[in-house]
């Protein structure tokens, strides 16, 4: 069995007492935590002087943004306006245009109408003009048949009839006949005319 | 003296460090200074609007395309005067029917605006109903042919100058296809119920989208109007021999 160590009883004259806190390093503490603390307040005040700053900044910034929000405000008013005055410019011009458009048929169609008009009056002229010469081909060739016809019987019944050669006569006669058959064929074309 | 300056020196620094240094409050969390708002902020890449002009597409004079290809013939024969319609197929020939151009001595043009065009030449087609005219002047406007006939029930659209009056747009739907009962035109052609008159011959019949889907040739006693259908027109133009000069009054 071992016995314990013995213990070394220290002499009450000779007890430990700590030693009472130097001046010098309770300063260094306090200065210590005097710079923290003014670190931390300079931290703070700069902080708070940049927050403002940028309060301010945001504030003016906002300012701009609603001067700017209100100067295109009021040209989209403007805008707005002279679209709505625009419009309903096009919508007069559009009636204009819609009733220009209806006259511009209206003219044409009357002037097809009149060049119509005027193509059968030519027509009808081209017809009149044919059958004047037609009528007037027809009159002198029956001018000319009478005449030869009239002339003819004189020879023929006057009192010196038997004075005229028979051969001449017969000559003569055809020849009458020939005006006469003229005649006759202008009338026909007259009458051809006149049945178109 | 030096003790008192600190606090002064690190607030300034830290003043220093924080709007100075440029991203320094974002990595701090702290709110940032504004950018500065700009002068203008109407974008310059805006697309272009949209203009609607309707369903129509205008000229410079307002008329739709529709009206502007339409043509009125003057035929003035020998002691007679019919007129008909045509339509422009190029700048200077129009389609329109072989009987509103045949036995004539002059043919006289006109444009949807009254302007006088003039005819150079005229001729018909032996087995449809079809004509071409020669212009010496340019026409307005040429629609495009169709690329095949149409069918049952879809829409038409006649335009033309019904009894020489004036030029009028009339609506109907295609309602079958049969043989010519005239007999003038090979095969079958076209019935529709868009109303026509005398004078509305060789109009142009337009399907939805404008395009030539066949040209006006007659009309019955019950309303309906018949088409010479675009197929055949489009067979008689690739053939050359198809069309020969229009026979006159003057023989």
């Amino acid at each position: 069995m071992e016995t314990p160590p013995p213990v070394d009883i220290p002499e009450p004259w000779e007890a430990v007492v700590p030693p009472p806190p130097a001046p010098r390093r309770r300063r260094a503490a306090i200065v210590a935590l005097s710079v923290l603390l003014a670190l931390a307040l300079g931290a703070g005040g700069a902080l708070t002087w940049y927050l403002l700053e940028v309060n301010a900044a945001w504030q003016e910034q906002s300012a701009d943004w609603q001067a700017l929000a209100e100067q295109h405000g009021a040209e989209l008013a403007q805008t707005r306006s002279e679209l709505d005055a625009t419009r309903s410019e096009l919508a007069a011009v559009s009636d204009q245009l819609v009733t220009a458009q209806e006259r511009i048929t209206v003219l044409a169609d009357e002037k097809a109408r009149l060049g119509d008009e005027s193509a059968v009056q030519q027509q009808l002229v081209d017809y009149q003009q044919r059958v004047s010469a037609a009528a007037g081909q027809v009159a002198t060739a029956l001018a000319t048949c009478i005449d030869g016809q009239q002339q003819l019987i004189g020879y023929l019944e006057g009192a010196e009839a038997e004075r005229y050669d028979p051969v001449q006569l017969a000559t003569r006669r055809e020849e009458v006949e020939s005006y006469c058959r003229r005649a006759r064929d202008a009338n026909d074309d007259l009458q051809t005319e006149l049945n178109r | 003296m030096r003790r008192r300056a600190a606090p002064l020196v690190g607030g300034v620094l830290c003043v220093t460090l924080l709007a100075g240094c440029a991203g320094l409050p974002e990595r701090l969390g702290l709110p940032v200074m504004p950018s500065p708002v700009p002068s203008d902020v109407v974008p310059t890449d805006l697309p272009a609007p949209a203009i609607s002009v309707g369903d129509t597409q205008l000229s410079p004079d307002g008329f739709d395309v529709v009206r502007r290809m339409a043509v009125r013939i003057r035929n003035v024969g020998c002691g007679e005067l019919s007129t008909g319609s045509g339509f422009a197929l190029t700048e200077y020939t129009l389609v329109t029917n072989k009987h509103v151009v045949a036995d004539s001595a002059q043919l006289e043009l006109s444009t949807y605006d009254g302007r006088d065009v003039d005819a150079t030449a005229a001729s018909t087609a032996g087995l449809a109903d079809l004509a071409i005219v020669r212009t010496a002047e340019p026409l307005p406007t040429a629609p495009e042919l169709a690329t095949a006939d149409p069918v049952e029930g879809d829409p038409v659209t006649i335009v033309g100058y019904p009894l020489g009056g004036r030029l009028t747009v009339t609506d109907g739907v295609v309602v079958g296809t049969t043989t010519d009962p005239l007999n003038t035109t090979l095969g079958e052609v076209l019935i529709t119920d868009a109303p026509v008159e005398p004078g509305s011959s060789g109009s142009a019949a337009l399907d939805a989208e404008g395009r030539v889907i066949g040209v006006v040739y007659a009309k019955n006693d019950s309303g309906f109007s018949f088409l010479v259908p675009v197929s055949t027109l489009r067979a008689m133009l690739d053939d050359e021999s198809a069309f020969a000069p229009a026979p006159t009054c003057a023989g």
